[in-house]
């Protein structure tokens, strides 16, 4: 084999992975937003950040059961606390949260799982995921508001499922 | 080198005029005495954003620790991340160019001496003004990114915020007026036979920055300045509980940020571009693709501000145009990092500490990208967005790559620019504790951030399990004090005590080894005539011009690239410097009373606008005197020539 031709055979050995990688990343997110169901959060919608306690949902924070094992959680965030500031809910649950902000940009990211939003005064953030693993799982505001952000934390418990959990 | 000194006898060298003194460096137009007061005032502001992110650090070191005040620490990690990208690395960078480029080129000066040193005091006295916050209520406190709406007024009462956004303005003015002064001097000033494709990398890259800036810059000062009229004067641009957007700041301000990262990085990458040819002793592999993909990065930078707001919502679409976008930067990032790596194939390399620090660029730059990579991915993002991750990348990328890239630049030019050499021992001490306290310090902040931890939280419960990994980045921060204190102390014996240096220290290929260190004022004696990308290494090594490993019998000719040209004759042309002025600093001095005014213009307006008239006027007699002094330093002007 002459010289030449090994060094196009090295080059070739670096052009293909350099062209592999980028492929390999783009395969990784059609497969967490496809089979993993990992997405991102969407604008679902604005809303007068001044008039929040008249508003249809967030004149009523809170968890509401839609069906069995299905959940919509509504969540104010305003300095420095998050209303409701504790969520529980039973394992293999499905929850919605609908989030938005009363006052400055916040953020809304639950420990261990997808839910990960910038909550935003004036627009609505939305998202979806399951929760399998019973625990505490922290809520953390991830968006830096001012002098109390260290101090913005809920929690959310996911209690053992009600009843045996054969059928999830 | 006999480029610059054959004839010295047949032109009329140009009467100095250099006042003695402090009066030297306060009226100075040189471009080499401006580079060094850029390179100076830059590196004391990079070593307090230093000692704010010391602090930062203590302050995280344990669990519920109350070292800093909460409002204290917010005012450190604030003034951190201004400090470091607009008063360190940005005119560490310029500071370099500003001395460099015209060298490098074969020019005098640069293009508008009076304007650059109208930037360099611009830039001290916007720095400056920053730090006044700290004395007069309060530093900002909202983040270097400052989000729409906790700078309103509501929310962020002190005069911090206001300060901030003057302060910002003034360095804004001088890196744009800078970024105009690089692209009109490179693009006109190149001596005969540097075409654009014969100009060293690093000149390469200073413009592209030059241009990138012009484009980028703008945006920030409008933003800012919309943020000034909703504070003080009743607009509401990003207040949404009054119909304004708090999302557009973002759009705004991550238009300008994310071009600014390349602004950042790209003069390092020119840096290196030039110390890992000279240390490898090979030309740069693949010049053209190197300069080029530069030119993409910088078009690429202005298609991807949106990845910083993937958790937004912004919808699939545009997240997945910002996602692809992103990763198309990893091309020619990529093509870079191989060419330079080709580069030190088969070279034989000169392990100094300058070839260090560019070789230590590339590895911590690439552990820097791919974590970058991963943070285009929407999807990755929305997990690490904001975590203690997001951190450890950005330091990857700015202190493994930019950082680590200026140093190679200083330990490579000091000798050019001082006239004495570093000390290369102290100089390897300080290489080697660097990067590992760098990879310490801030490696266990991918792990922190994996493990959930939010940024720019003043303290976290030990329960948590964030205390490991940060009483280890801490220790690390410590280390890399150390690291820069033995820098210091190197510079400081080396300026005085260091071994004479001789022109060309390196063997290099570049004009600025022809001339003595340090240069003489007026550069070049006689305007150097260039027949290729590495005019020093023609004239040192003429055997080997054009691969031909014998010793030359005639001098060949080839009109292709890289090859000879015709000769030239020399013109002996008489040297024309700038004068020195004090109206560039006056008219600065001007402009930042007219900014104190603007700062308190809302609260209290009589004396503001008093303020600001006398500001306006100081800036008036400024111009009026640079004015005259213009006239008089025009070449065509009768007594003043030579």
């Amino acid at each position: 084999m002459n010289r030449k031709y090994l060094g196009y055979l090295f080059e070739i050995a670096w052009i293909l992975p350099s062209v592999a990688v980028p492929i390999a990343f783009m395969v990784a997110i059609v497969i967490t937003a496809f089979a993993v169901g990992i997405a991102v959060p969407g604008d679902a919608g604005r809303v007068d950040p001044k008039a929040l306690s008249t508003t249809a949902p967030f004149d009523q924070p809170g968890l509401r059961e839609l069906a069995p094992g299905r959940y919509e959680a509504v969540v104010i965030a305003q300095l420095f606390n998050f209303s409701p500031g504790e969520i529980e809910i039973p394992a293999g649950s499905k929850v919605t949260f609908i989030v938005t902000s009363r006052d400055v940009i916040h953020g809304y990211k639950i420990e261990k799982s997808p839910i990960n939003m910038m909550v935003i005064p004036g627009q609505i953030s939305r998202m979806t995921t399951t929760f399998d693993t019973p625990g505490e799982y922290y809520i953390y505001c991830h968006e830096y508001c001012g002098a109390g952000h260290h101090l913005m934390v809920g929690k959310l418990i996911v209690t053992p499922a009600k009843t045996a959990s054969t059928n999830r | 080198m006999a480029i610059a000194e054959r004839p010295a006898e047949t032109v009329s060298l140009p009467r100095v005029n250099v006042r003695p003194g402090w009066a030297g460096w306060l009226s100075t137009t040189d471009h080499k005495r401006i580079g060094i007061m850029y390179l100076v005032s830059a590196f004391v502001f990079f070593l307090i954003g230093g000692i704010e992110a010391l602090l930062m650090r203590i302050q995280l070191g344990t669990p519920d620790n109350t070292f800093l005040t909460p409002d204290v620490y917010n005012q450190m990690f604030t003034m951190h991340g201004t400090t470091m990208i607009f008063l360190g690395l940005m005119p560490l960078n310029v500071g370099l160019g500003n001395y460099m480029v015209p060298l490098m080129i074969g020019a005098r000066d640069m293009a508008f001496p009076r304007l650059n040193a109208l930037s360099i005091w611009l830039f001290i006295f916007g720095g400056l003004m920053l730090y006044v916050s700290f004395f007069v209520g309060g530093a900002p406190n909202v983040g270097w990114f400052a989000y729409a709406p906790l700078t309103q007024k509501q929310f962020s009462p002190t005069a911090g915020v206001d300060y901030w956004i003057v302060g910002i303005g003034l360095t804004g003015v001088a890196s744009i007026a800078g970024a105009l002064n690089f692209i009109v001097t490179i693009l006109n000033m190149r001596a005969p036979g540097m075409t654009l494709n014969r100009m060293p990398l690093f000149v390469w890259m200073q413009l592209i920055v030059a241009f990138i800036l012009i484009f980028a810059f703008p945006v920030l000062t409008v933003a800012t300045i919309q943020l000034l009229f909703d504070r003080h004067f009743g607009t509401r641009f990003f207040l949404p509980n009054l119909g304004g957007d708090a999302v557009l700041w973002q759009h705004l301000f991550w238009f300008f940020g994310h071009p600014e990262v390349y602004i950042l990085i790209l003069p390092t990458m020119g840096i290196i571009s030039e110390v890992l040819p000279t240390f490898s002793r090979k030309p740069i592999f693949g010049y053209a693709f190197v300069a080029y993909s530069g030119v993409a990065i910088g078009f690429l930078g202005f298609l991807v501000w949106a990845h910083h707001m993937f958790a937004v919502g912004l919808g699939p679409l545009a997240n997945a145009f910002f996602g692809a976008a992103s990763f198309l930067i990893a091309v020619p990032t990529g093509v870079k990092i191989f060419n330079w790596l080709a580069t030190m194939w088969q070279g034989s390399l000169n392990l100094t500490t300058s070839m260090l620090y560019a070789i230590s660029f590339i590895g911590m730059f690439v552990i820097g990208g791919i974590s970058g990579i991963t943070l285009a991915s929407p999807p990755i993002n929305v997990q690490q967005t904001d975590s203690y991750y997001v951190v450890a990348h950005m330091h990857y990328v700015l202190f493994g790559g930019a950082i680590q890239g200026i140093f190679a630049g200083i330990f490579y030019w000091f000798p050019k620019m001082t006239g004495r050499m570093l000390d290369e021992r102290l100089g390897k001490w300080q290489f080697w504790l660097m990067l590992i306290s760098f990879n310490l310090t801030f490696f266990p902040m991918h792990l922190s951030g994996n493990a959930g931890m939010p940024r720019r939280i003043y303290t976290y419960e030990a329960d948590m399990g964030w205390g490991l990994w940060n009483l280890i980045s801490t220790i690390g921060s410590l280390l890399l004090a150390v690291a820069f204190l033995i820098f210091l102390w190197n510079v400081l014996t080396s300026l005085r005590r260091g071994p004479i240096a001789p022109a060309d220290p390196w063997d290099g290929a570049t004009l600025e080894w022809a001339v003595s260190s340090p240069p003489p004022v007026y550069n070049f004696a006689v305007t150097p005539r260039v027949r290729s990308r590495r005019p020093l290494w023609d004239e040192k090594y003429p055997h080997l011009v054009n691969g031909s490993h014998e010793a030359p019998t005639a001098r060949p000719r080839s009109p292709l690239h890289d090859g000879f040209e015709r000769e030239i004759p020399a013109v002996m042309e008489p040297i024309h410097l700038p004068s020195p002025t004090y109206a560039p600093l006056i008219v600065s001095v001007g402009i930042t009373i007219l900014g104190f005014g603007i700062i308190y213009l809302g609260d209290f307006g009589l004396i503001a606008a008093s303020a600001m008239l006398v500001g306006l006027l100081i800036m008036a007699a400024g111009i009026f005197s640079w004015v005259r002094i213009s006239h008089i330093d025009s070449p065509h002007h009768a007594h003043h020539g030579v």
